[in-house]
Formats: structure tokens, sequence, C-alpha cells
């Protein structure tokens, strides 16, 4: 463990840096190089034999990456898939990222996968078994792993510790990082009617490597972690919060729905700039558009609207 | 069963079937928040059918356009209840789904055509996708028209399909934005071919069909025209123009990268 943690104090603060999607590839390799570093999500690149692979070799050549697992299901009480693992690892020999994270999460069990984020009771058992799989998972990786808080909808009866508690207690056990979603914070606390302040207060912050911006979308009595408009002026106040404590972790927007350019993407990352200087007061942001039925992390973005193609008749 | 893997275990259950557990929600969440126990899972539960269901979309593009949407949703419902996603990759959805519809076809007792037609526009359609991903010959060399014919092998990101409809011919009209009619019944064959990461489809006849089909069984040049000759009762000279004349297909199709050359 005092290996991992060593590897967690190495890992390079990298500024500001964007969710790498399908519509902006030709964008972000074309012209001249930003300052800048990409979050790929890692199963729409560890299984390719076609452009997404080609793709994200070109990017790790020109920028920071990171790998953003959402399969891992580090939470599950199926087996660890161990074949998953070994394409992960092939990727991140390949493309060497700064780090490799996840979630906190389950994804399915009796072999399916749900492809959602779903949540864990958190218990001291929970925390046990999750604790041995991270131990397991760092050294297939041999790296630290880095896992997110995600968004949640629910509390489960059985829980007795609160997610930052939990947290502290994992990374504590394992010397894993921790990524910190301050629009997560945000949704989970707003639904359960708890204080995201008192959740930031009692996150364990010295242990952040990364932080995620997001936008979601208010239905009035809940909201929903949509990733698909800007971060909300809440948020941006979390973040300011949540960036000094962390002293200034990398930062990321996420954005996986009604995705703008390029341009528009940066536009937004960009506004972050304000809060870490401290000097800004809250946006005043313009309502986010409706894109009407909300969905909870979007995987749609994930699949390509198939390939340029030509049909010719050879018969 | 452990605590923790029986409420996995149920709150999974809950999601790929919404009206199987009733009681799910009250046993397994906390009635506080916002939401309430039942309203939190209900936002599981339809995102867990509008996350895939927006993923079939995209690797099902002509045949929700054929179905139209609610209908196709329809079918989506049913398919992920028997057949809930097994990968981590979200590639994988489609997969079964074409077998899927062949075995819970709407129409058992007496064949309909338009049901024949949806089911191998959703094989063409998985197939066409996979391409996008298959391992390719990107960045390595392909034949060329001065390779030898005893060295052409098919390349790796290649497929060969054949259907009852012109199903290729409607999936390019609906990727073209158009509003194509459904088709008539006409057997077709298909080779699917990819380069510089764009996909080609190509029509083919049925003896080109069967030749690319012994050639990605592992025959050569040479045994699949002589396959082509015996199967056809052509005359092998005849197999050979078709092969090499001006209007043969080895030109064109090592135009269009079927092939690399063995040991290149």
């Amino acid at each position: 463990m005092a290996a991992a943690e060593d590897a967690l104090a190495g890992l390079p603060r990298l500024g500001l840096g964007l969710g790498l999607r399908n519509v902006h590839f030709d964008a972000i390799l074309s012209g001249e190089r930003r300052d800048l570093w990409f979050e790929a999500i890692s199963e729409n690149f560890m299984d390719s034999g076609g452009r997404p692979r080609a793709i994200i070799r070109a990017v790790a050549d020109r920028y920071p990456i990171v790998l953003h697992g959402v399969s891992l299901s580090i939470g599950s009480t199926d087996p660890l898939d161990r074949a998953y693992l070994a394409s992960l690892k092939r990727l991140a020999d390949e493309v060497r990222p700064a780090w490799i994270s996840d979630h906190l999460c389950w994804t399915g069990v009796n072999g399916h996968n749900s492809h959602d984020l779903l949540p864990m009771p958190l218990t001291e058992e929970s925390l046990a078994h999750v604790v041995a799989r991270v131990h397991q998972v760092q050294d297939i990786l041999e790296r630290p792993l880095i896992l997110e808080n995600p968004s949640s909808y629910v509390r489960f009866v059985q829980s007795t510790m609160e997610e930052p508690a939990f947290l502290r207690a994992l990374t504590d056990q394992t010397g894993c990082g921790l990524l910190l979603d301050v629009n997560n914070v945000y949704v989970s606390c707003f639904n359960a009617g708890t204080d995201p302040l008192a959740y930031l207060a009692a996150f364990p912050c010295d242990r952040v490597v990364q932080m995620h911006l997001a936008g979601h979308q208010d239905y009035g009595t809940h909201v929903i972690d949509t990733h698909d408009c800007p971060v909300r002026a809440e948020v941006w106040e979390l973040f300011r919060i949540a960036w000094a404590r962390t002293g200034g972790a990398s930062t990321l927007l996420e954005w996986d729905d009604h995705i703008p350019d390029f341009d528009g993407c940066l536009a937004e990352l960009h506004k972050a700039e304000r809060y870490m200087a401290g000097t800004a007061a809250p946006l005043e942001a313009a309502e986010p558009a409706n894109h009407g039925e909300g969905v909870s992390n979007p995987v749609g973005f994930i699949i390509p609207r198939a390939m340029d193609s030509v049909m010719e008749d050879a018969a | 069963m452990t605590a923790l893997a029986g409420a996995q275990d149920r709150m999974h259950a809950a999601l790929i079937d919404p009206l199987a557990d009733p009681d799910a929600a009250q046993a397994l969440f906390a009635t506080g928040g916002r939401l309430g126990a039942a309203g939190g899972l209900a936002v599981y539960q339809r995102g867990y059918f509008l996350r895939i269901a927006a993923c079939m979309r995209e690797q099902f593009p002509a045949l929700c356009h054929a179905l139209g949407r609610a209908l196709f949703d329809d079918f989506v419902a049913d398919y992920i209840r028997d057949c809930p996603p097994e990968r981590h990759t979200l590639y994988d959805l489609g997969r079964r789904f074409p077998d899927w519809m062949e075995a819970n076809r709407p129409d058992p007792q007496v064949r309909e055509a338009w049901v024949d037609f949806m089911i191998d526009l959703a094989r063409f359609e998985y197939s066409a996708f996979l391409m996008f991903d298959a391992e390719g010959n990107e960045g390595r060399p392909f034949a060329t028209f001065d390779t030898d014919d005893t060295a052409l092998r098919l390349q790796p990101a290649f497929a060969l399909g054949s259907y009852r409809f012109p199903v290729a011919g409607y999936y390019h009209a609906v990727r073209r934005s158009e509003a194509p009619t459904l088709p008539l019944p006409a057997p077709c064959h298909i080779a699917l071919v990819r380069s510089d990461y764009v996909t080609r489809t190509v029509s083919l006849s049925e003896p080109q069909h069967d030749f690319l089909a012994a050639m990605l069984a592992g025959s050569g040049v040479e045994a699949a025209l002589a396959n082509i000759s015996a199967s056809y009762g052509l005359d092998p000279g005849e197999v050979e123009r078709m092969w090499r004349g001006t209007q043969g297909s080895r030109e064109r199709w090592i135009e269009w990268r079927f092939f690399v050359a063995a040991n290149s």
C-alpha cells in the first residue's frame, strides 16, 4: 500500500482537461497543440481495432491523457473480470495514461452489465469487499486506482456509513486515489435532501487526484446527472471550494449528450479559471436547455454514429 | 448469499423487469430524500432502458427507421428483458438482436415478408456496425495489381453476408437521410470491407460471393476459381475471364482493398 501511496503522490497536476468525444476527434488532432489534457472512456478504446484505437494513439502522442472506465464494476459481487483488466492494462501500456480511474459503483451481477453506475450499500461489508478488489486491481494494473464518487438517487436501508467516510476508509486501506465529481456531489445531496457543503467538508480532499465538472437537469422535485448542458452556478460554487481544498487537482469537463462543438466545450471549461483564481462571483448561468427525458450517466456518445461508408456494385 | 450480494441481485432484477418485484424499492431503499424509495429506483429503471435504447438506435439506424422509433423501442425493451447486456462494451449490445427477432417474430404461424426483411436488415446492420471497430489493415500495405494471385489473401476487416432482401441499398438510403420504402424480396450478396477507416459495401453476384467465401475459408485464388467452375458448371476459361478480364473482378477488388499480399 505504501507503494500505491507513493505513486499517488507522484501523479502530475494536469490543469484543465476535456472528455475525449468522437465528435471532437478531427478538431483535436488538427491545428496547434493546446494547453489541455484529455480523459478517454476506457471501454471506448480498449477492444478497438479500428479508428478509435488509432485516434487515442494520436491524441496520446500530442496530449496528456487519462483513462476513465465505466465497467470495472469494483463493487459488484461478481468476480472481477480478468479479461477486462487484461485489455485495460494492454491499452494503458500502449497509451501511457497519467492515471486510470473508474467509479465507486457496480454495473451488474450474475454475468450481466446494466451499463449504469449503480450505487453501493455503504456498509462495513461493502467496504471490506471493495478494499479487497481495489488491491487486486492495483496489483494487476501496477498503479493506484482512482475512484469517483457516483451520482446517486437512492440510499440503501442497509447503509451505515456516509459516502465521504466510506471513501476515506477505502483510500486509507488501499492507497487508492479519488476523483471528486462536484456535480455528482450536488446531484446526490440535492436528491437526498442533504447539504453538499457538509459532504465536501467531510470528503478526504487530500486524496483527490482529479475533479469532474458537468451539467445536470433540474426537474423541480429532483435533479438528474445528464451531462448535457453547461455547469450550473451552484456546482461552480462547489468547485471553487473543492478546488482550493484539493490544492488544485486536475480538473475535467464532461459533456456527453447534446455535445457542443470543440470550441464550445473549451469555452465552458475555461470558465473554471475564474473559480480557480478565487476571484469570481457566482456566474449568472443561463437556464440550460431542457432536452426532455434526462438520463443519468448517458452513454450514447460511446456508440459511433456508424462509420463513413460507401456503396459499390460489383455484381 | 451475503447482504451485499442479495441487495445487488434484487436491485438488478428490478432493473431488468420493473414489474416483477413491486416490493423491491421499499425493501432496498430508505424512504427519505426528495425521490423516496420508489422514485429513486424508478430513475435507475427508466435510465436503464433509455440508455440502452439510445445505443441500440445508433447501432440499428435503418431498422429503427423501418420500424418507426416507437415500435423499435418496444422491440428493444422486450429484447433486453430477455437478453440483458452481458459484456462491458456497448458495441456488444446488438449481437443477439437478429437471432432474438427471429425467435420472437410476430408472425409465427404464417410468415410475412416484412418480418423477414426486418431480420435481414438487423443482421446486415450489425455486421456493418462491427466493421467500424474490427481489426483492420490500416497502416500496413495492401495488395497491388502486380501482386501474384498465389499471394492474394483477404484483408482482416472483411465480411460477407447473404440476404433475402436488398438490405444494403435500404441501409445506405437511410444513411443519406432519404425515406426509402420497404423493398420487395430479392436475394442479395454483400461484401463489407474497410480501408482508411471507411467501410465499403459491395454488392456481389452469387458466384462472386462463393468465390470470396472460399477465400475467407482459407482457399487460394486458384482453388476458389476452380470451386466456382465446378459449382456453376462454367468453363475454366470463362471463370478466368470473370476474374481477370476487362470486366473482371480482380482489378476492382484490389482497388477497393479486398486483399493483402501474403508475406508483405
